[in-house]
């Protein structure tokens, strides 16, 4: 055993030393707070946000969650939906009248993207931001 | 002098760990007090981070496969004598692994089933010296490593190979960042640089499937697939379709994940060999974007800005402040 043991211990060593080091780096990167700015979002900045990834698409609607962190619009029959993660911004589009009747679950809005790579974008939303906005509840014919 | 032709002398990339932690802390440093460009979330680091300490760990686990087939064969069937102490073989392999590189690059995004191991390594939106040890977990798997072989096969030493595929990987470490914007002209006609590989992890149309070296670029200019940085577009970073969390497993596993959904839903031969190796984003029906239509898309766009300044549609927002 003594051989595996040579080559076990300096590996073990190795991932554990490195697990301590990657504890310290994100320590020193929080402590350092050079994350990018973002401001709350409005509707310009969600229009703008989303014409990076949709620069083909113009919203005629524009709903902005209750915490100002996520954001739906309307384009056509798609629903495209933005939120942030971290300092950055992730964008998905789904039908519209998919996303009227998405479920609110303990104050958020769960639209399901089916994508594996981003299965669920939550948007908190309030009773002065009702979701779906006034005079849209009708799915579209 | 002799060298173990089999069993490297030393692992380059274990011995570049402190030096990888030190460069990290000095880059978060100097960004913090304002003396360099750098930017870090810290759940985004984490990310980054957790994926090379787990690239290590699989790399240990099940490392070993690779390592030994190219043992067997240079054992077995190695055609030339190639001796580990001349200096000649060193400059052979030096430019001979590079352009490997830039070929396992290439594949890597341009066809579905490598890209699927390779796409963690792009899936930050932040461009720092950690996103650099954002290391795949399932390359192994998906065989890219075939590729070195022919090399192992002409008879360069597999101890050899391995030292100059951690001084490649060491070498790419340090152009992951946005402190130093551009070097010497002769050094950026060459080499790889800071500049160069934003370049590739950008997600903005006219940056995408470009700048694959590894320490040459000139094979990208010889290849046809270099671009420049332009000053007027600074990189967005990320993959077309950014993560929807910084879940690890996702990053890992998230294209894996979305070809099995795929093929579940396949209807024909064509359509389960488009979906494993097709391009990114191929699909049966041609709905969804791959990089080259949302190049013809974006090539579309500025063609029609340039001959006509359009007019904004009549929107009218709706919004609950
Ligand atoms: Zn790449
Ligand atoms: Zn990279």
């Amino acid at each position: 055993m003594k051989g595996v043991d040579t080559v076990i211990n300096p590996l073990l060593l190795q991932f554990g030393g490195s697990a301590v080091a990657v504890a310290l780096m994100v320590g020193i990167a929080a402590w350092a707070r050079i994350s990018r700015p973002v401001a709350p979002l409005d509707p310009t900045t969600a229009r703008t946000l989303l014409a990076i990834d949709y620069p083909d698409l113009v919203p005629d609607v524009v709903w902005i969650s209750a915490d100002t962190r996520g954001a739906i619009a309307r384009a056509g029959k798609d629903a495209l939906v933005l939120y942030r993660l971290g300092d950055s911004w992730v964008t998905r589009h789904m039908p519209w009248d998919k996303a009227l009747k998405a479920p609110i679950r303990s104050g958020h809005i769960r639209l399901k993207l089916a994508d594996p790579s981003a299965p669920m974008a939550r948007l908190a939303v309030s009773g002065i931001n009702p979701w779906p906005p006034e005079g849209l509840k009708e799915p579209q014919g | 002098m002799t060298l173990d032709p089999i069993h490297p002398a030393f692992s380059v990339v274990t011995l570049a760990i402190p030096l990888f932690v030190v460069t990290i802390i000095l880059e978060i440093v100097l960004g913090r007090f304002g003396k360099a460009k750098a930017t870090y979330e810290f759940r985004d680091t984490a990310t980054s981070l957790m994926m090379g300490l787990g690239s290590n760990i699989v790399g240990a686990l099940i490392g070993g496969f690779a390592a030994a087939t190219a043992i067997y064969v240079y054992i077995h069937y190695h055609l030339l004598e190639i001796p580990m102490t001349a200096w000649w073989a060193w400059v052979a392999v030096f430019f001979l692994e590079d352009m490997t590189y830039y070929w396992f690059h290439r594949f890597s995004h341009e066809r579905r089933f490598w890209w699927a191991a390779h796409v963690n390594h792009h899936s930050s939106q932040h461009y720092n010296l950690a996103t650099a040890l954002r290391q795949t977990w399932t390359g192994e798997v998906a065989g890219t490593w075939l590729l070195w072989l022919p090399l192992t096969l002409i008879g360069f030493p597999p101890a050899m190979l391995a030292i100059q595929k951690g001084i490649s990987l060491v070498y790419q470490y340090w152009i992951h960042t946005e402190a130093i914007r551009k070097l010497p002209r002769w050094f950026e006609a060459f080499f790889n640089t800071p500049s160069h590989h934003r370049v590739h992890h950008a997600r903005n149309p006219r940056y995408l499937d470009a700048n694959y070296a590894g320490i040459l670029i000139i094979w990208d200019r010889m290849f046809g697939t270099f671009v420049a940085e332009n000053e007027a577009e600074p990189p967005r970073y990320g993959i077309v379709k950014n993560l929807g969390d910084f879940n690890v497993l996702r990053v890992a596993f998230h294209e894996w994940m979305g070809i099995a959904k795929d093929l579940a839903g396949s209807r024909s031969i064509r359509e389960v060999f488009g979906y494993l190796f097709g391009p990114p984003g191929w699909s049966p029906d041609g709905s969804r974007d791959t990089s080259h239509t949302l190049k013809a898309k974006w090539l579309a766009r500025e063609a029609a800005q340039t001959a006509v300044k359009p007019t904004e549609p009549e929107t009218v927002p709706l919004v609950a402040e």
